[in-house]
């Protein structure tokens, strides 16, 4: 190490000396409840229920919007069109993450 | 003891016990990492940043392919989640003054060479906060956190050489930052 190094060597050992933290006794745990909680799938009913609201509302926005004299074409892009960007959204998280990665170092 | 991919295999097919094992294994590097890169004023955001990397890891464990090392991937899930909470708690006060935590530690013969001392201090941890994110992280892992050369390259992804290279870039940086605002470093 030069010699302004080892100055500056002794000054972050001293200065940065400071009690280790650690996580609480129970991190392991209050993680795991919240994993198994947000594991649970969503039971046969709700699945059906949930699945049932979308497919309605999606036939009732196209009957609505051919009433309005949007032709077939406007109405696929627009029912589709937001269901294609929340799909895409994990995706460009994922890439923006691995460039921030890079870019960082 | 089983390998990071054999219990990844597991957890990938619901095995929510290798799940555990995984956070078992890696809460400490985690924690240690995202305190490095917050700072030791924002320990109960560390907390939050560990907590949220296990449940992204948890959410995404399906779709990790295994092209990188499982530790590679988590410690940079790790790195990103700091750095994002780090731009939104910048402009908050920290949850313990920062003065108080220098004095804490001057041990000078004096109440002027302890201003002194701690003014200092101050003055470097300010400089420090203008670094680039990794030296940042690899000054506190190395001589706050204990790490050595070999964990502190592990832990912000780059081999051995390079962390020596940003350890010692730092300590190069501090040194004219320090002597701009007048600081001897003697």
């Amino acid at each position: 190490m030069e010699p302004r190094e080892t100055e500056i060597d002794r000054l972050l050992r001293h200065s940065l000396a400071a009690p280790i933290p650690s996580l609480p006794r129970d991190f392991d745990q209050r993680l795991m409840r919240q994993v198994r909680r947000s594991s649970q799938p969503l039971d046969r009913y709700r699945r059906i229920l949930l699945t049932g609201y979308g497919l309605i509302s999606v036939v009732t926005s196209a009957v609505v919007m051919r009433g309005q004299g949007l032709n077939w074409g406007a109405i696929a892009v627009m029912i589709l069109g937001p269901l294609a960007v929340v799909a895409a959204v994990p995706w460009a998280r994922r890439a923006t993450y691995t460039t921030r990665w890079r870019g960082a170092k | 003891m089983e390998s990071d991919s054999q219990l990844v295999a597991r957890a990938q097919s619901g095995g929510q016990q290798a799940f555990a094992e995984l956070v078992s294994r890696y809460r400490a590097p985690v924690f240690r990492l995202a305190v490095s890169i917050l700072g030791r004023e924002f320990i109960p955001e560390a907390e939050d940043v560990a907590q949220e990397v296990f449940l992204k890891v948890h959410r995404a464990i399906e779709s990790f392919r295994g092209e990188a090392e499982f530790s590679s991937w988590i410690y940079r899930i790790t790195f990103n989640q700091a750095v994002n909470l780090k731009a939104r708690v910048r402009f908050r006060s920290p949850h313990a003054d920062e003065t108080v935590l220098y004095q804490a530690v001057s041990p000078g013969p004096g109440p002027y060479l302890q201003a002194e001392t701690a003014q200092r201090d101050q003055a470097l941890a300010e400089c420090i906060q203008t670094l680039p994110e990794v030296y940042q992280s690899a000054l506190r892992l190395y001589y706050w956190l204990g790490a050595d050369v070999a964990e502190v390259a592990e832990l912000i992804g780059v081999p051995e050489n390079t962390a020596k290279s940003y350890l010692r870039r730092a300590r190069q940086l501090l040194h004219g930052l320090l002597k701009e605002r007048g600081y001897s470093c003697d």
